[in-house]
């Protein structure tokens, strides 16, 4: 289990970043397209600097790329660490699917 | 009065800032890596002291070859990197890398590129280092698995 210790904080990170849910509507936005904190805090009333800090806890978790041109700051969604979080997701959804297709089987055996 | 402009360009990696600063000083390892898209870097030579000088070669998908020279002016291993930046014969601006852990085996790598001349060169180098940090990331999770 030693060896999975850095991939548990990344994983710990990136739930812990998406443990909120104005995080999770700013992830659900930026997965349309890349856009501004403006942009960002429009639908959200929100002020720069509260967007811009929900901004960085997801950056730091490797869900936000942000690039800054003089007072436009630009934010990605970097793809490859939600991926993480889903390839997780994805072993234990696998273990509920033939859990649950061999109790079924089970319940009702085929005629 | 020449405009001076900047640009920051943020991503977290996967690897340990060691690592990728290795990546980023290794000749070999930067031509794996290294580039925009459509940019394939054919040949790239690094004397990694204060003072030393760089080169990188950028071909194009016409062929033709542009090189980024430049020299460092401040090296911190494993966390901080600073290097004057000119495309061929275009004016020199100046480039501060930084490798900052933010978890175990992650790093924050931020490029700052300030002394831009113009909007358009700036809008095409925040392309360029985003193309370059995602090339980066390519690359760290390629020699995770290997």
């Amino acid at each position: 289990m030693k060896s999975s210790t850095a991939q548990d904080d990344r994983l710990d990170d990136l739930f812990g970043a998406l443990a909120d849910r104005t995080r999770r509507r700013l992830v659900a936005r930026l997965a349309k397209s890349p856009a501004t904190i403006s942009e960002l805090a429009q639908p959200f009333d929100m002020s720069f600097p509260a967007v811009s800090k929900h901004i960085r806890v997801l950056e730091r978790a490797g869900l936000v790329v942000r690039t800054i041109q003089g007072r436009v700051h630009n934010c990605a969604l970097d793809a490859d660490h939600l991926r993480d979080a889903t390839e997780w997701l994805d072993r234990y959804r696998t273990f509920w699917d033939d859990t649950l297709a061999a109790l079924a089987e089970f319940a009702e055996p085929s005629t | 009065m020449t405009a001076s402009l900047a640009l920051t360009v943020r991503r977290v990696i996967a690897a340990h800032p060691t690592k990728l600063f290795e990546a980023w000083t290794t000749p070999a390892l930067l031509r794996a890596w290294w580039g925009p898209r459509n940019v394939r870097c054919i040949e790239a030579d690094v004397d990694l002291r204060v003072g030393g000088a760089y080169r990188i070669g950028n071909q194009l998908p016409d062929g033709r070859v542009l090189w980024i020279t430049g020299a460092f002016e401040l090296i911190e291993r494993p966390n901080k990197l600073v290097y004057s930046w000119q495309i061929s014969n275009e004016p020199t601006s100046r480039v501060t890398v930084r490798f900052e852990p933010v978890e175990l085996g992650s790093t924050e790598v931020t490029v700052y590129h300030e002394r831009i001349g113009s909007i358009a060169v700036r809008d095409d180098h925040s392309a360029g280092w985003t193309d370059c940090l995602q090339g980066l990331a390519a690359w760290a999770v390629a020699a995770r698995a290997s």
